[in-house]
């Protein structure tokens, strides 16, 4: 039984009908996070570039204020 | 399996604290540049607060018509006063020298404006009961465009400012000390 599986209360879900195996779901379940994060990762990468490009190129040449 | 469960609930309860790990890294790399810059170079949020009668300020004292403008002290300050007010800055130029430090000071009769020079960093709130005061040092010549940029009315878009920035050498103000636009 998943944790899911005990979770609910029941010793099998719906969508074992479909013929996806656990080990095939467990495999999934562990790429996906590395996935998120090579997704999330990467565009808070690029924002942080962007933001340090604008302000050493852009804001600071700009001059003081204040 | 429920061994399974917990040690793949535990590898994202790791993965999700690396995260939140690194984003509160990120953020304090950030607001360390922003306050180095504020230390070392001086760059800050423009900061005033010093209250005038909105209902009197063009009759008397500083924001009077004819001290308006730019004004060089005795000391070589040079400050640059302006009335923004619906729908027009007053006066509609000022002249200005790079390379040195300038106050500009703004005060509204009327309504909230708002401002800022195209192509650098000055920008600011104009609220009527306060003077709004912005120290700077421009880094470019040329004639920059100042629009308001706070809607003001139904002639806000018709509301600009022209900054006349000139070359140091070329800033000559006269014998009392004003300076103003040349015409082009």
């Amino acid at each position: 039984m998943t944790h899911l599986e005990s979770q609910i209360g029941r010793s099998s879900l719906p969508q074992d009908k479909d013929g996806i195996d656990e080990g095939s779901l467990e495999s999934v379940m562990r790429e996906v996070p590395r996935g998120a994060m090579a997704l999330a990762g990467t565009a808070v990468a690029l924002l942080t570039v962007g933001w340090v490009a604008i302000y050493l190129f852009v804001f600071v040449p700009r001059g003081v204020v204040g | 399996m429920a061994e399974s469960a917990d040690a793949q609930e535990r590898h994202i309860l790791a993965t999700e604290l690396r995260w939140s790990a690194m984003v509160a890294v990120l953020v304090a790399a950030i607001l360390s540049v922003v306050v180095y810059t504020a230390i070392s170079v001086g760059i800050n949020p423009p900061s005033n607060v010093e209250r005038i009668d909105p209902k009197s300020l063009h009759l008397t004292g500083e924001f009077a018509e004819h001290n308006l403008g730019t004004s060089v002290a005795a000391d070589g300050a040079i400050t640059a006063r302006m009335v923004a007010t619906q729908f027009a800055f007053v006066p509609r130029c000022i002249a200005l020298p790079s390379g040195k430090p300038v106050t500009l000071r703004f005060a509204s009769p009327d309504v909230v404006h708002g401002l800022l020079i195209t192509g650098t960093n000055v920008n600011t709130m104009v609220v009527p009961g306060y003077i709004a005061q912005v120290h700077t040092v421009f880094t470019q010549t040329g004639d920059l465009l100042m629009p308001c940029h706070e809607y003001c009315g139904l002639g806000h878009s018709e509301m600009w400012a022209v900054v006349q920035v000139v070359p140091e050498k070329e800033f000559k103000p006269a014998s009392d000390g004003r300076a103003s636009c040349e015409k082009r």
